[in-house]
């Protein structure tokens, strides 16, 4: 009989204590924290109170704009004035499809003037089609310009806003209205 | 024939459109150089921009360039702008002080309402 070595190792029991080790690892990790919201295992059947959804902020009540005057400066005065009050800008301007300012506040004229080669290349635009076209908006660099625009027989005209932040669909519609409703009397 | 009511409607509701902007303004006849209507109206006007508007249709005839369309302008020293409208047998010249008078309703609102006026005035 020989007497087992210190060093000698049983294969076997290597074999079983590997075998066991790795038997216990579980392909992924468990996980520590459960998820948020989830429930929990084990607990009775009380479900987790979900937290109170804030109820959707109204949208600010926009009244119509209306033209008391006949005067076409003042109809296009009456226009920018609705829509500083009403819309969420610094400026606003109406210009005609060449870029010319008919009526401004808060915008230069160098500004006001880009209007004529953006709507001049909005045409090609509007040949696709689906795509309207008459509406947008354009990053200026610091600000961004949201338009509208409104097609007569004497030609385009143009109502834009200059602010931090585009303007939303609702305000587009808002804002074509207005626009419509003034133009119809110059 | 001319319906000279209509023309002074037109002459009045461009008073109110360019307001103080308009110093005067004449519709006459292009070839008599008659004065059918106006605000502070200008005779020496009426036969300068008879005879310019004659030297500028005929050297642009003659240039085979395309023919005056529906009006031009001349910036005069002075914060002065000359507007000259061709409406056919009538002729009208504006005088606008370009400082108190917006360009873009001058454009797009004043001169097309008048041309409209004008061809209605000339219809009947």
């Amino acid at each position: 009989m020989t007497v087992r070595s210190v060093s000698w190792t049983d294969a076997q029991r290597v074999s079983s204590l590997l075998a066991r080790v790795t038997a216990t690892r579980s392909p992924e990790p468990a996980a520590l924290v459960s998820a948020m919201g989830a429930a929990r295992a084990g607990a009775p059947g009380k479900a987790a109170p979900t937290p109170a959804k804030a109820a959707p902020k109204a949208p600010k009540e926009v009244p119509r704009l209306v033209q008391t005057s006949d005067n076409p400066a003042d109809r296009l005065d009456a226009l920018v004035a609705w829509t500083l009050a009403h819309q969420a800008c610094v400026g606003a301007f109406v210009a005609d499809d060449n870029g010319l300012t008919l009526a401004a506040h808060g915008i230069s004229e160098a500004h006001v003037s880009l209007v004529g080669p953006l709507l001049s290349a909005l045409v090609g635009v509007r040949t696709i089609p689906g795509v309207d076209a008459t509406a947008g908006a354009l990053w200026l660099g610091a600000q961004m310009m949201s338009w509208v625009e409104a097609r007569t027989t004497r030609g385009g005209f143009c109502l834009g806003t200059v602010g931090d932040e585009a303007l939303s669909t609702r305000a587009f519609e808002q804002l074509k209205e207005a626009l419509g409703t003034t133009v119809r009397g110059l | 024939m001319i319906d000279t009511k209509v023309l002074d409607a037109a002459v009045h509701d461009l008073r109110n459109i360019l307001r103080d902007g308009l110093l005067a303004t004449d519709i006459w006849e292009r070839t008599a150089g008659l004065s059918l209507a106006g605000f502070n109206q200008q005779p020496v006007a009426v036969a300068l921009f008879t005879r310019i508007t004659e030297e500028l249709d005929s050297s642009l005839r003659d240039s085979n360039f395309p023919s005056l369309g529906r009006y031009y302008m001349l910036d005069m020293a002075g914060n002065h702008t000359v507007v000259v409208l061709n409406h056919g047998k009538l002729l009208q010249g504006m005088l606008v002080d370009n400082r108190r008078a917006n360009l873009g309703i001058l454009i797009s609102v004043a001169i097309p309402r008048m041309i409209e006026t004008v061809a209605q005035a000339m219809e009947l």
